[in-house]
């Protein structure tokens, strides 16, 4: 357990991002180096609770042996915990870099101080395991002749392909991207996430075994498209993990036209033009010199602003309609729960010391756009809401934008690679399984991630890839040793 | 000799020995250690190869043995060995059969194909049918709670939605603690778990169901000490208690006599239960005085056979000062009550303490085990009010991990067994039952009432709801929730409030009246015993399930003699009419009233059995904060004291006995003078003569004590501040002692001062033997200096003018030689105190 006293000596440090104004130059990472003696410190912070809520159901969805590898961080001992650590969470690398650390939110120490910074030590434990070779791939040795379509390769995907693989399933990835990595390739910007990061972890489980098919568009009606059908008849389950794509809109007045776009469009078109050729090839909508506003006060729209500076956008705003949170946790949220509480993000920072101000506007809702004869956009009309998402009347205001990007959630899986497979939906439109056992009405599919539960987080899907897994396991062998 | 790899904890050694192992060979255990050595992840050890590893688990088993003997009062392991002091639960009668011929267990259990299955579990985490390498083991959650490890009472769900339904009065909060409460984290852990409600009658509306006011009567906190929790927490538990109209427990650690009397808001401190525990920490008449239950801890429920145990770190000042003891000196009580060998005893010291508060009642804390029922019986014939059967699933997080593991059985075992014989002996209706451990929400209430209790004990529960996240750092003084710690900056972090144990308790009230209502019980009295609406639950779908048998829990107790009634309906009869005190209270009126100086003569016989405690208990009475001056009350005994004389006696009361007196002479002494020599016509040396039993002031506070003559075993046993002379003593002498003065102007006997962290005591070492005769692993022995030189020639002066002593009057004769002779038993920790206070003042002044 780290020391004894340690919680009460040290305080949170958490690992700081490259200067601001120097980080928006580029769509390379925004992390520094990781100081091994600060993590031992944070470490030390543990206190090795007799009831772990960082691990727990309240805490990490994977169940991240946390207090363990605080401990082993303490002691330098980095290997053991990369070892500890890959037990649970397939992509440490990802939520290392990506997670909002629920762990830290019910933390222990965070009841009368500030959490450990968990968070950092699992993103230097993960990339220690890959710097010196300690992640190698896991081949099975028996292969026990069952097939299984992964349909999607994003987290929930790829967790589930990686866990039916190491009991000796052959698995068969399909994507309809021209990359594999799902929302972890094109929806998580390039500063947040290096791409590489993706592509070491998928040769690895290309070395696994596993089979991944790009471009294959399950269920689509284009030249790329895969039959459902086929994969259905060739496989002995199919998993969908398609993630929840479908973007909720904002239908007021004058939508149709350039220079509004869904956040998604615009964070794929900036990462594919990026990794094509480092945007010479000019595919992609940009924000340079332009007056942008982001909708919606998520980490995607924190993922537009982040991309809208490195474009070197005019100026940025951002609407919230929920009112400006807390300082500090509301009597409604308490501890362990997520804290619901104000917090700067890493595109908050970078827009506050270009701009001066920090871009985030709240209780405020979008009425109209804006648009010039000629039908380009020259902004908003906006009116302010009270907690309730009421209307106040007389606070229209109206505001200049050229680029206006939507960035306000999804409402579950795109209705098309449903149709031919006779799955129930529930009253979100999500696939309908139960968590935990993951067969939608159709015994042959299963489903896990974002197209079951609703948008959420990467770790959620590492959580449900690997719950699916381990109920298809059982499903074709009658047990399962999978966790 | 057993060769085995199963073998690594205490316990598992223990078992081994209990069922007639010669040797153990764990090798196993040596091979996980040798392996951490090697890779380097044995922390804190200084430990350099295999054989020091070897040593080193050998010497940490073998205290961990030791401690588990002392535990069962067993001194050798020849005695241990194969005796067999265990009871199974959960075993089948085909395991006992064959391997562990004559244990009892109560309620079957698994088989040996269970046994094997769960063999073959771990066996598979090392070496699963897939090919993958497995790298490391899972934590099983053994000790700490682990996702997917073993079942805890409490996990990260009943503690989190215990709080918020505490702080937010959210009833719906309540009911998502109690569903898990009751469906996961009971049934996986406990007997209860496993039981469900037979509906014999019909449903009434909740409206013809007592209140939950009056339910809640039925509720106390249990025995956490101050100490072992910080002040806010200890009080928050007491303010809530008392608003509630339930009651709080001081547990051993005395209690602040600022807390005796509301504040001005009216709000009131005081632990309505006092308890009386084998440390007698802070247990004065004023103290006792001050309750309205006084509870002899016999033993705790969650590490039976063990003391309490406060480590130094957690004795700070205004601990050590409530506790009479010495700051930042660790306090370990001891296993057995010294005034308690034998049911007598137990039954004396009921009547001490009746007599000391007539008012509280008397409640002895059991534990549940095999027997209970019989014990249970003696100390009902014995006059005890009220009984507490503890469970073994209670909390405190300080118990050494053997003991959290392996000692102590359910409270469904105990309050069943309790309850049926007591109503066969026709003793029910003399007794409040009431049981503890774990008790969380009103189906754990409502089981333990159908079981036979009447009254429900609440400690980690409630606790919870005032911040308690089950660290497990008790012993640590780390808990960062300002709980279980004495840290001043810790303690600043406690956010718990008493009203989050209120609304939580009415809210248990108000979950056992639902279940009431449903099963047709109007008050938690006709519920008492109704073991007939109780079954096994066989729907419950659980590997290890098979094979329990609970129908020697759920047997209705037989009712041999006409009109047993099977609650409590009547009281004890003490016998206090009969006292000697009533004589004296009824003299001395005047000097209680109004201080004025009373002397008088009494004749005493040894049927005259804690002379002076009646008394002492009037005067607390009526002088509250203030003490009588000295010697307003002389009584001039004649004749031979029985049990317990003086004890308790308070400041301004003087007793002078000419004659003898028995066992527990000046027992928790609290300020009284204390004056006993044989006849002045008796011919025979009073120095080489005993002239008082065993056990004499044991657990004295305060106050002084002269005795011309020997007193015998047990002298000053836990003395904490009287000054006390004699002219020798038996065996085990000033043994845990904290405070105080002893002069002993005779020899000793053995073990002389065992434990002692406190206090001074001198010797007259005339034969020059003493240092053989002691135990001196917390004291050293020095020459005396001038200024005690001058403090022990005034207590033999006052020795000499009070009891003639002849003894007395040689040495201050010859004082030039004599006070030569004499050597001091020196504290080493309370030697460091006093020099700390001696360099503060001299920088304060």
């Amino acid at each position: 357990m780290g020391k004894t006293t340690g919680f009460k000596e040290f305080s949170r440090a958490v690992e700081p991002y490259r200067p601001a104004k120097e980080r928006v130059l580029d769509f390379k990472e925004i992390y520094t180096d990781h100081d091994d003696e600060k993590l031992a410190v944070q470490g030390a912070r543990c206190m090795d609770c007799g009831v772990p809520f960082c691990q727990s159901g309240e805490g990490c969805p994977v169940y991240n042996l946390i207090p363990e590898w605080n401990d082993l961080v303490y002691q330098n001992k980095w290997e053991e915990a990369f070892d500890k650590l890959m037990l649970t969470n397939n992509f440490p690398e990802v939520t290392g870099r990506v997670c909002p650390a629920v762990c830290e939110g019910a933390c222990v120490l965070g009841i009368t101080e500030s959490p450990v910074a968990i968070k950092n030590l699992e993103f230097a434990i993960a990339d220690k395991g890959f710097q010196n070779g300690w992640l190698k791939p896991q081949i099975p040795q028996n292969r026990t002749g069952k097939s299984v379509a992964i349909v999607g390769s994003g987290p929930a995907g790829l967790s589930a392909a990686q866990q039916l693989n190491s009991v000796g399933h052959k698995v068969k990835v399909y994507e309809r991207a021209d990359r594999i990595g799902g929302l972890m390739m094109y929806g998580i910007p390039n500063m947040k996430l290096d791409k590489s990061i993706i592509d070491q972890r998928l040769e690895i489980m290309e070395m696994e075994g596993i089979e991944f098919y790009t471009n294959a568009d399950v269920g689509g009606k284009g030249e790329n498209s895969v039959s459902v059908k086929e994969l259905d008849e060739s496989n002995d389950i199919v998993l969908m993990t398609t993630g929840a794509t479908n973007p909720r809109d904002l239908p007021i007045p004058q939508r149709e036209g350039v220079g509004v776009y869904f956040a998604m469009d615009f964070l794929r078109k900036n990462t594919k033009s990026l990794l094509d050729s480092e945007h010479d090839d000019g595919n992609f909508i940009s924000a340079k010199d332009k007056n942008v506003i982001v909708i919606g006060g998520g980490d995607t729209g924190t993922d537009c602003i982040g991309t809208s500076l490195r474009h070197g956008c005019k100026s940025l705003i951002n609407f919230e309609i929920m009112p400006e949170p807390p300082k500090e946790r509301a009597d409604n949220n308490p501890w362990p729960l997520f804290p619901r509480v104000y917090k700067v993000d890493y595109g908050h920072e970078e827009s506050k010391e270009i701009y001066g101000d920090d871009p985030r506007v709240y209780s405020i809702s979008g009425k109209e756009f804006l648009r010039n004869e000629d039908g380009t956009l020259r902004g908003i009309k906006t009116i302010e809401v009270d907690k309730n998402f009421q209307e106040i009347p007389g606070t229209e205001k109206e505001w200049e934008a050229d680029l206006i990007l939507l960035a306000m959630g999804f409402l579950g899986p795109e209705e098309y690679s449903v149709n031919s497979l006779d799955i129930e939906l529930d009253e979100r439109s999500n696939y309908k399984a139960e968590h935990n056992v993951h067969q939608t009405s159709n015994p042959k599919v299963f489903a896990a991630g974002d197209c079951r539960r609703g948008q959420s987080l990467v770790v959620w899907a590492i959580n449900e890839g690997r719950a699916a897994a381990r109920e298809i396991d059982r499903h074709l062998m009658g047990s399962t040793t999978l966790k | 000799m057993v060769e085995t790899g199963e073998a690594r904890e205490v316990h598992h050694h223990c078992l081994l020995f209990g069922y007639g192992a010669d040797a153990v060979n764990p090798y196993l255990a040596f091979e996980a250690i040798f392996q951490s050595l090697e890779d380097g992840t044995l922390k804190d050890v200084t430990l350099e190869n295999n054989e020091q590893i070897v040593s080193a688990y050998k010497k940490g088993t073998k205290k961990g043995i030791l401690k588990v003997m002392a535990k069962m009062g067993i001194s050798t392991l020849h005695s241990y060995k194969g005796a067999q002091i265990f009871e199974a639960v959960g075993l089948s009668t085909e395991i006992i059969d064959k391997s562990f011929p004559g244990t009892a267990s109560r309620v079957g259990g698994i088989s040996f194909e269970a046994l094997f299955d769960e063999q073959k579990r771990r066996h598979d985490l090392g070496y699963p049918e897939e090919t993958i390498n497995v790298t490391t083991l899972p934590n099983p959650g053994d000790f700490h709670w682990r996702n997917g490890g073993d079942a805890h009472m409490w996990d990260p769900k009943t503690i989190s939605s215990l709080q918020l339904a505490a702080r937010t009065n959210d009833e719906d909060a309540y009911w998502s603690f109690a569903k898990h409460a009751n469906e996961v984290s009971t049934k996986q852990s406990s007997l209860r778990g496993l039981l469900k409600f037979k509906s014999i009658l019909d449903p009434i509306s909740i409206d013809e169901v007592e209140s939950e006011k009056e339910i809640v009567k039925r509720f106390a906190t249990g025995a956490m000490s101050l100490g072992s929790i910080s002040t806010e927490s200890h009080e928050s538990l007491a303010i809530a208690m008392n608003k509630l109209g339930g009651k709080s427990n001081t547990g051993e650690g005395g209690e602040d006599p600022i807390r005796f009397t509301p504040d001005k808001s009216g709000i009131s401190k005081r632990s309505a239960i006092k308890q009386v525990a084998s440390g007698r920490f802070g247990v004065t008449m004023r103290y006792l005085t001050n309750s309205d239950e006084l509870q002899i801890k016999i033993s705790q429920g969650a590490k039976p056979g063990e003391g309490g145990e406060l480590p130094g770190k957690k004795v700070d000042e205004y601990i050590a000062k409530i506790r009479h003891s010495t700051p930042g000196v660790g306090l370990i009580s001891p296993p057995p009550h010294h005034d308690i060998y034998s049911i007598e005893d137990i039954a004396q010291l009921i009547h001490d303490l009746k007599n000391a508060n007539r008012t509280s009642r008397i409640s002895v804390k059991l534990v549940s085990e095999v027997g209970v029922g019989t014990i249970a019986s003696g100390v009902v014939k014995a006059k005890t009010d009220h009984l507490v059967i503890a469970g073994h699933d209670g909390g405190t997080g300080a118990s050494p991990l053997t003991s959290i593991k392996h000692a102590g059985l359910p409270w469904e075992l105990g309050v069943a067994e309790t309850h049926q014989t007591l109503v066969m002996n026709n003793l029910r209706s003399r007794v409040v039952l009431q049981t503890d451990g774990q008790i969380k929400t009103g189906r754990d209430v409502a089981i333990a009432a159908l079981l036979g209790a009447e009254e429900f004990g609440f400690a980690t529960a409630p606790l919870v709801t005032l911040g308690c996240i089950m660290m497990r750092k008790c012993h640590l003084n780390t808990c960062p929730v300002g709980i279980a710690t004495q840290d001043k900056e810790l303690r600043k972090k406690f956010k718990g409030k008493p009203e989050h144990v209120v609304n939580y308790l009415f809210m248990v009230a108000k979950d056992l009246r639902m279940i009431m209502a449903e099963m047709g019980f109007k008050t938690v009295t006709e519920m008492i015993g109704r073991v007939d609406c109780l079954e096994t639950d066989i729907a419950i779908d659980h590997w290890k399930r098979n094979g329990l048998d609970f129908s020697g829990i759920l047997q209705p107790a037989e009712k041999i003699f006409e009109n047993t009634e099977v609650y409590n309906t009547q009281s004890q009869d003490h016998g206090l009419d009969k006292a000697l005190d009533n004589v004296l209270i009824d003299k001395c009126k005047k000097a209680i009233a109004r201080g004025e100086k009373t002397a008088f003569d009494c004749n005493i016989n040894n049927i005259n059995r804690t002379v002076g405690t009646m008394l002492s208990n009037e005067v607390a009475k009526v002088w509250e904060t203030n003490n009588l001056s000295e010697d307003t009350i002389e009584i001039n005994f004649n004749g031979s004291a029985g049990q317990s004389f003086a004890a308790w006696l308070v400041k301004g009361i003087t007793f002078r006995l000419e004659g003898d007196a028995n066992d527990y002479v000046g027992k928790g002494l609290s300020g009284g003078k204390l004056i006993i020599y044989p006849p002045k016509n008796s011919k025979f040396k009073a120095e080489e003569n005993i002239l008082l039993g065993n056990v004499a002031l044991y657990g004295a506070t305060e106050g002084e004590a002269y005795f011309r003559g020997i007193a015998a075993e047990r002298f000053c046993v836990r003395n904490s501040g009287a000054t006390v002379v004699v002219e020798g003593i038996g065996d085990h002498g000033c043994e845990y002692m904290t405070g105080g003065k002893a002069v002993i102007l005779g020899t000793t006997g053995r073990n002389f001062g065992a434990g002692m962290s406190g206090g001074i005591a001198y010797i007259f070492d005339e034969e020059g033997d003493f240092k053989k005769k002691c135990n001196k692993e917390t004291f050293e022995l020095e020459p005396l200096l001038e200024e005690d030189l001058s403090d022990l020639k005034g207590l033999i002066l006052k020795h000499k003018n009070y009891t003639e002593s002849t003894v007395a009057d040689n040495i201050l004769k010859n004082w030039e030689n004599a006070s030569k002779k004499f050597v001091k038993v020196m504290p080493t920790d309370y030697k460091r105190v006093l020099n700390e206070m001696k360099i503060k003042q001299q920088s304060n002044g």
